[in-house]
Parts: structure tokens; C-alpha cells; sequence
């Protein structure tokens, strides 16, 4: 492949040229409540070729029959071709890589037959079916191992092994007209090793779902809001992630003044940053899809913006230095500004002495999900309590916290010194390219107020 | 490719059914008003179902290993579930318009124009316009071994306009598309910029939210968080699992009288349109509800077989996994028939607004889709929305809330616009809704 790869750029004549060939192997099993979805296992290969030429923009073509290469390079470098620029694309200096880089498969997936990773769902799933409450249940594995080879013609030629597994599953609670849902996650780049000793988060999930049948819908309003480690981490992804990929700003005059460097976004007990290096993460990998190497961007130091995350194109646009962030869902994408693992800085203290001097608050806990639409978000906690008198207090339902992203980052007043990495499934999603592996992790943070909405009196 | 994986597959299952797609698709995007990137993608793939001992197994590739293939979707159904389920025989199909071939024919300085067009007409200073363009060529082939073996040709275009105006921290963001199988004729293209410039002029004022339980007009675009519950409350499958809120009460009256639902394949040139579902049934037009009565839940053959119902044609299916329910194109409203006259220019809130003295319009939500959707209560921040006091749009709301249950609220529509359009494969007119619960922060 790697000789493929060296004739198809030398036979390129676009000024510059890349080309990622993917070979993916996967399987996947899924329950419905006791019923077995289903169990199979796929295979899926192609390629992608980028060019680009001076003066001009970039051409790509995505592509399932490999035997197509070089007649895809040709097409690639015509569609760049075709785009003539006023402003031309430059693209900020990477030390170009020579890299065979395995990940460990830690345990390959390949080699463990489909009906062990049916038993192994099945054995997740039952720990949910057997929680009084719970009526269904939907509960998936899904594993996979890339090989990747990745070239361009300034010499940087990758080739690597990237496993990835994860597990799901949702338990669903009625009683009469009432249902409810608990969500265990689990996502890692790791092997068959990764996927055991899961047993519990299953049955919490399913517990959890079971005891919101009681719970009252959180009565709407502005509060102190406490969020969890998980939230505090999809906030931080969200919120303000999305906003620091610089391919927000780079076109942008009035965005780039929006997120200009030195500004400050929070108080100073706020630190993030963005690292696609951290060890043994899933949105962890050597280097980015262009083959620039991962790296530790910090984005707030107490409270001032101080990175953005970059592809070769933005970093040379706004010049500053790539970051390693150029990533694509799969041969079928092209490499666009995305996040890895995504963070909070970690603080003092723990949950109990944010907790202890608010009279009332909610403390929001986990997350359904959570969208951003430029400086407004809305984030749907899986389950919240009610923090009453400096204590938790009831389970309440139904948290949906909404705000503005500056006022909010700006209202974060506390961190707990409880850092951890969510190590939870689903992704990413930008551009058409869902889902992307990401990471999130953060200490509990207590925002100083913040909109909940959930029933709002009439 | 097919014909060698379902005689592989003959060979060693009691049945078989596969379905291959091939698509080629062109995409231009215009970044910040320029022309910034081109791309072509050439795809094609196989997902093979089969019944072996009685128990059903599937697999997909992009790769032309066929034994290895059939070996997976065999060793996929030694863990299945016992089913009874039938593949459909041949059967004719009705004519559907899915393919145009001038949409297939134009080349790539067509769809440029197109793109070039729109960012002159959609620019506005301290603005950035963003568009993008693509067109898919495809062919789909769905056989099985009681006798399926159909084919189809569709073109799709999609082209979609945002434009984001940033002022201080107040970021604006306007979007809209055309999603139809030919090239978007002027008018069209002239509907989609008069989406944009109803909604650019009142946006520039930014009022505050009112409070309460008010009428709120929801948009064509603005309709998601109503209809999602729906869509997944009709769903066989739901019903299957016990979860859908609906179940049961198919023949009651549940809803306004003027509450329609229609799923349309039959309809020309949409996103949705086809001959045949991704299982081989033939497509026809299936009413889910009528006057506000419940009529129908839609299936596939396995939520059928299980159900011992028949498949409605609701079969989907890509490369890789199993097939799964989906809708082809969803017609909301009383007005089906609307849904074939063509695109007209028609204003926003599509004079529901008349006789408001304070509510909302709201054209886009955030967060639609998450939490218990299929419950029906929801609670969504606007993304774009416009207070109405008085009659008449007096700006743009910032920090509000929607909230309601739709099972709730589709009890008493205080009407249906004169607005109604395709998005996609949707076709709505604006909504009114009384008593939605609104909150400021």
C-alpha cells in the first residue's frame, strides 16, 4: 500500500497532494429490551486523495474502489482546478512524519468470534431487564479496528492500527403514562480488554431510570447550578469547544474580535484546553488527518483565551501554529477542525463544599446531550437533585439548563479539585461528519446562576 | 455485484434479499461568499440479509469479497432470533419521478452558478454568507430470492444558504435549503432567498421575550420539536416495545380535526420519492393520521413479521446494518393536495399572526431531539424566534424558552398558514399552537 500511495502522489500534478486510504472492520450487536437487534459484523474500505493548487482551492474526491486511485488523484487536482481564488490557501509548515504507529489493540477485536460479544451485551442487558421498573431496554456494543495509512507529498507517510470499542445501554422505566430513561455509556480506545467489569454502570443506569417514576419535574427557574463531572464536560465541549475551532473565526472579521486572544471569557479559577496526545483516550491518536502531530492546546488560562484549535489551512490563515486538530470521520470526509479530548482544569475541594453554602440550587448530573447554535446552548441533564439548605435533597427530572455561552463561562465561579475524564460513547457531530470520537473530562463546577428550565408555570 | 451475492447466498440460506446502492455525488461549498472547494465521492456497497434455520442475519461491505460477505451474514443469523419473516414476491410498481436528467447532465459550472447567484443576492454588509451545493446521482437495486429484482435511478439536489451577522456578542444566524431531485427552478431559488430577507429586516431589532402560556406560531422549519414525537410514537417498532404513547388508540379521536399526517413516496421529484422501499415493497401513499384520528403505524418486514401485521413499505436500509423504519416523505396538515401544487413566495408566519396581541414565531429550536422525545413534553431555547405583539412582528427574541406537550397542544391548532412549503422531504405550513408555555431568562 505504501508503494500505492508513493506512485499515485509522484504521478500527482497538483502542487500539493494527500492521500488516506482506510480498512475498517467492525461488529456491532444490539438488544431490544430481552430480543437480540441484531449481531453483525462489517467491512468497509476506500480512500480519499485532497489536492490543491496554487492560486486556486481544494479539490477532493472520496472514493470505495481502491483500484480507482490514480484516476482520483487526476479527478482531485482538475476540481481544485476548477476553483480559482482571489485569496490564495496557504498551509502552515508541519514537519513532515515517517511513522508505523501501532496503538495497542489491546486485545483485537478481530480475533474474538461474534457470539462471545453477544454474550457479553447479553449479560450488560440482563443487569437492566432485571431492575424492578424497567419495561425495555436498548443496549449496543459496537467495536472497531482501522487500518490507516496516510501520505502527502511533503514526504509524511503514516500507517496505523486504531482500535476503538464501545458499549450503551438505556433503560426505559414506565408506570402508567409515565416513562423514564437511565444511560450508561462507555466509550474507549482500547481492545476486547476494554469491554469488561462494565456490570454495574449498567445497573445503575437501570436504577436510576426507575427511580426518576418518582421524581418531581424540576420546577423552572434560575438557580445555582452545580454540574456534574459529565456535564461540567459536555458544557465545556459544546459551549465553548466548538467556538475556539478556528474554522468559527478564520473567514470572520467580527467572529476573529468575537474570540480574540487575551480576551477574557471567565474568572480565574477557569482553565481549558483541548489534548489530542493525553494517554489512552478515544479521541486520542499520534497525529491528525493531516498528518500533523497531536498536542496539549491550552484554550483559557485563568479565565483568558489563549489557544484555538487549528488545521494547517487556519493556522496559516490566522497565523498562528497547527494544533493537530484536522480530523475526519472516515475516507468518505475531508479533514475539517474538530476537537479531541476536551477539558476542564482542575480546581479545589469536592462536590460537598460547592454544594454547602447554596440554600437553593440544582445539582445537574449527566447528560442526554447537548447542542450549541453559536453563543446559545441547551443541555439536557440525564437527572438532576435538588440542593436544599447546603445539602443534596430530592431527585428531580426533567433539567434542562439553557443560557448564553459568555454570560455563563463568566458565572462560573467554583471548581472542585475532582478532575476526571468521561470515558462515555456517542460523539461528535460538525458538518455532516458524525459521529467523531471525542473525549471530555472536568472537575464539578458550580455555576453562579443559571436558567432550568423544565415546567414553566402557566 | 448482486446477482453473485445472491447466489452465493441461495447456495447456502433458505432465502436471501440484498439491496445495493451506488451514488455519486458533487459537492461545492462557498465559504464567507467565495468559492471555496470542490469534491466528488463515488460509493457503492451491498447489505445482505439472510434466513438460515429460521433465523434472520445481515452484513454489509464496500469491499467485493461476496463468499466472505455471505459467511458473515451466516454466522450473523446463527445468533438471530428465530422469524418468521417472508421476503415480498414481484410485484409491479407504480411510476415515481426520481430522477432528472438535467439535474444528472449539469456540470459543475451549473451547480457553481447556482451558488454564485445566491451569495450575491443573500450578501449583506457585516455579514457572512455561507452556501453549499450538491448533487447525487444514484442507482439503487433491491432483490431477494422469491423474486424481487428492482431498480431505480434518482438525482438528488440539495443547496442550502446561511448567513451569520455577528454585533458585539449578538450572533445571527439565518439559514434555509432546497432539497429536491432537479435543479431548483427560479423560483425556488427566489423562495429561498425571501426566506432569508422575511427574516433578516425584523431580526435586527432584538426585543424582549414575553411570558407565559401564549400562542406561538412554529415555521415549516420551526416544526421539529412538534412532529418528532410523532414520528416516533407511529413507528411500529415503538409500538413493538410498548413505548409508544399512541399505541392502541389507532381510530380515536386524539387531535384537532384539521391534524393531518401523510406519508407520500408517491410524490414527485421530492427528497423522499421512490418506486419501491429498501425491502422491495412497492411504495404507496399511507395516511398515519386523519382529522386527528390515528389511522396507521408504519412498518418493515421484520417489525411486521413480528407484529403479524403486513409492511407498510417503511423499509430503509444502507450498506451496513439492518434495515430500519423510515419515513419516506411526511406530509403535515390538512392540505395534502397543497403538497403537490408548486413552490410559491409566501411570508413569515403565514398570516397566523393576525389577532395575536402578544405570542411568538418560532422558526428554529435548539436542543430538538433530546431527552424522552417520544413522551411528548419538551423544552427547547429558541435559536431564531420573533415576538408578536398586536398583530405584528415587532423584532427578534434572544433569551426564551419554549415549553408544552405535543400530544397536549395538537389538541387545539389555532390554525394552519397559508404558508406551506417543502423542506426536504417534509412539507408543512406554519403551525399555531395555543397555550405553549413561554419563559424568559
Amino acid at each position: 500500500m505504501k508503494d500505492r500511495l508513493r506512485a499515485a502522489l509522484k504521478a500527482s500534478r497538483a502542487d500539493y497532494t494527500e492521500i488516506r486510504i482506510e480498512h475498517t472492520w467492525s461488529a456491532s450487536v444490539s438488544y431490544r429490551g430481552a430480543r437480540l437487534e441484531s449481531a453483525t459484523a462489517s467491512e468497509d474500505r476506500g480512500g480519499f486523495v485532497r489536492a490543491l493548487n496554487r492560486g486556486c482551492g481544494w479539490g477532493t474526491a472520496a472514493f470505495t474502489s481502491l483500484d480507482q486511485l490514480l484516476p482520483m488523484v487526476a479527478r482531485a487536482t482538475e476540481l481544485s482546478r476548477a476553483v480559482r481564488l482571489d485569496e490564495p490557501i496557504h498551509l502552515a509548515a508541519v514537519t513532515p512524519s515517517v511513522a508505523d504507529v501501532i496503538l495497542d489493540l489491546d486485545g483485537d477485536v478481530r480475533g474474538v468470534p461474534l457470539a462471545e460479544k453477544k454474550r457479553l451485551l447479553e449479560g450488560y442487558n440482563g443487569e437492566m431487564l432485571a431492575v424492578p421498573g424497567v419495561v425495555d431496554t436498548v443496549a449496543s456494543y459496537r467495536d472497531e479496528i482501522t487500518e490507516y495509512w496516510y501520505a502527502n507529498s511533503e514526504g509524511t507517510q503514516l500507517h496505523e492500527l486504531r482500535p476503538e470499542v464501545a458499549l450503551s445501554g438505556t433503560a426505559i422505566a414506565r408506570r402508567d403514562g409515565t416513562i423514564e430513561k437511565g444511560l450508561e455509556s462507555v466509550g474507549l480506545r482500547r481492545g476486547w480488554n476494554g469491554v469488561h467489569d462494565h456490570a454495574a454502570g449498567f445497573r445503575e443506569a437501570a436504577r436510576r431510570a426507575a427511580a426518576l417514576l418518582d421524581a418531581p419535574t424540576v420546577k423552572g427557574g434560575t438557580y445555582p447550578v452545580i454540574l456534574d463531572n459529565e456535564l461540567a464536560g459536555v458544557f465545556i465541549h459544546e459551549a465553548f469547544g466548538h467556538l475556539s475551532e478556528a474554522d468559527f473565526v478564520y473567514e470572520n472579521p467580527q467572529a476573529r474580535e468575537m474570540m480574540m486572544l487575551g480576551r477574557r471569557f471567565g474568572r480565574p479559577v477557569l482553565n481549558a484546553g483541548d489534548n489530542g496526545a493525553a494517554p489512552g483516550l478515544r479521541g486520542t491518536l499520534p497525529f491528525d488527518d493531516e498528518g500533523t502531530p497531536t498536542q496539549d492546546t491550552p484554550l483559557i488560562r485563568e479565565g483568558i483565551l489563549v489557544g484555538r484549535l487549528h488545521s494547517r489551512e487556519t493556522a496559516a490563515k490566522l497565523g498562528e501554529r497547527p494544533t493537530g486538530n484536522a480530523r475526519a470521520i472516515s475516507f468518505r470526509h475531508p479533514p475539517i477542525v474538530r476537537m479531541t479530548n476536551t477539558y476542564i482544569g482542575n480546581g479545589q475541594g469536592t462536590v460537598a463544599d460547592l454544594i454547602q453554602d447554596i440554600p437553593l440550587g440544582v445539582y445537574a448530573c449527566s447528560a442526554w446531550g447537548g447542542q450549541t447554535v453559536l453563543e446559545n446552548f441547551s443541555f439536557t441533564a440525564a437527572y438532576g437533585y435538588m440542593i436544599r439548605d447546603g445539602a443534596q435533597a430530592e431527585l428531580v427530572k426533567d433539567v434542562v439548563l439553557a443560557g448564553n455561552l459568555f454570560q455563563t463561562l463568566d458565572r462560573i465561579e467554583r471548581i472542585a479539585g475532582d478532575f476526571r475524564w468521561n470515558q462515555l460513547g456517542g460523539g461528535c457531530g460538525k458538518g455532516g461528519q458524525s459521529p467523531l470520537a471525542v473525549t471530555e473530562g472536568a472537575p464539578h463546577m458550580r455555576i453562579e446562576q443559571a436558567l432550568v428550565g423544565g415546567d414553566v408555570p402557566a | 455485484m448482486i446477482e453473485r451475492v445472491l447466489d452465493a447466498a441461495r447456495a447456502r440460506a433458505t432465502a436471501a434479499d440484498a439491496h445495493w446502492q451506488r451514488v455519486e455525488r458533487t459537492s461545492i461549498a462557498f465559504e464567507a461568499g467565495r468559492l471555496k472547494a470542490c469534491g466528488i465521492s463515488e460509493a457503492s456497497g451491498v447489505n445482505l440479509r439472510v434466513v438460515h434455520n429460521g433465523r434472520v442475519g445481515i452484513a454489509g461491505t464496500t469491499a467485493e469479497d461476496v463468499d466472505d460477505l455471505v459467511a458473515r451474514a451466516l454466522a450473523s443469523a446463527e445468533l438471530g432470533e428465530s422469524l418468521d419473516m417472508v421476503f415480498p414476491a414481484a410485484a409491479p410498481l407504480p411510476v415515481v419521478f426520481t430522477q432528472a436528467a438535467r439535474a444528472a447532465a449539469a456540470p459543475l459550472e451549473r451547480l457553481t452558478a447556482i451558488g454564485h447567484e445566491l451569495v450575491k443576492r443573500v450578501s449583506r454588509d457585516g455579514c457572512q454568507v455561507n452556501v453549499s451545493i450538491e448533487r447525487e446521482v444514484a442507482e439503487t437495486r433491491i432483490a431477494n430470492t422469491a423474486g424481487v429484482d428492482a431498480t431505480y435511478p434518482a438525482t438528488g439536489v440539495a443547496v442550502s444558504v446561511d448567513l451569520t451577522r455577528f454585533a458585539g456578542e449578538d450572533v445571527l444566524l439565518i439559514y434555509d435549503f432546497y432539497a429536491g431531485v432537479d435543479l431548483p427552478e427560479p423560483a425556488e431559488l427566489d423562495a429561498l432567498v425571501q426566506t432569508i430577507e422575511d427574516r433578516f429586516a425584523p431580526a435586527l431589532r432584538v426585543v424582549g421575550p414575553p411570558e407565559g402560556s401564549l400562542p406561538v406560531v412554529f415555521t415549516p422549519s420551526g416544526q421539529a420539536a412538534i412532529l418528532l414525537p410523532l414520528e416516533q410514537a407511529l413507528s411500529g417498532k415503538s409500538v413493538l416495545q410498548g413505548v409508544s404513547p399512541l399505541a392502541g388508540k389507532e381510530g380515536a379521536q386524539l387531535f384537532d380535526e384539521r391534524f393531518a399526517l401523510t406519508d407520500d413516496p408517491l410524490v414527485a421529484g421530492r427528497p423522499g420519492s421512490r418506486p419501491v422501499d429498501d425491502e422491495g415493497v412497492p411504495s404507496r401513499v399511507v395516511p398515519l393520521v386523519e382529522r386527528g384520528v390515528v389511522r396507521q403505524f408504519v412498518y418493515d418486514l421484520e417489525t411486521a413479521a413480528r407484529a403479524k401485521t403486513a409492511s407498510t413499505g417503511h423499509g430503509s436500509r444502507g450498506t451496513f446494518g439492518k434495515p430500519r423504519i423510515g419515513y419516506s416523505n411526511l406530509v403535515v396538515g390538512p392540505g395534502a393536495s397543497d403538497a403537490r401544487a408548486p413552490a410559491s413566495v409566501r411570508r413569515l408566519g403565514g398570516g397566523l399572526i393576525d389577532g395575536i396581541a402578544d405570542g411568538l414565531v418560532v422558526d428554529d429550536l435548539i436542543g430538538v431531539g433530546q431527552g424522552n422525545v417520544i413522551g411528548g413534553a419538551f423544552s427547547h431555547p429558541v435559536a431564531l424566534a420573533f415576538r408578536v405583539q398586536r398583530g405584528e412582528i415587532t423584532g427578534r427574541v434572544k433569551d426564551a424558552a419554549v415549553a408544552g406537550n405535543v400530544y397536549e397542544l395538537l389538541k387545539r391548532i389555532g390554525g394552519f398558514g397559508n404558508d406551506g412549503r417543502w423542506m426536504g422531504s417534509r412539507w408543512a405550513a406554519s403551525l399555531r399552537l395555543e397555550g405553549v408555555s413561554v419563559a424568559r431568562r
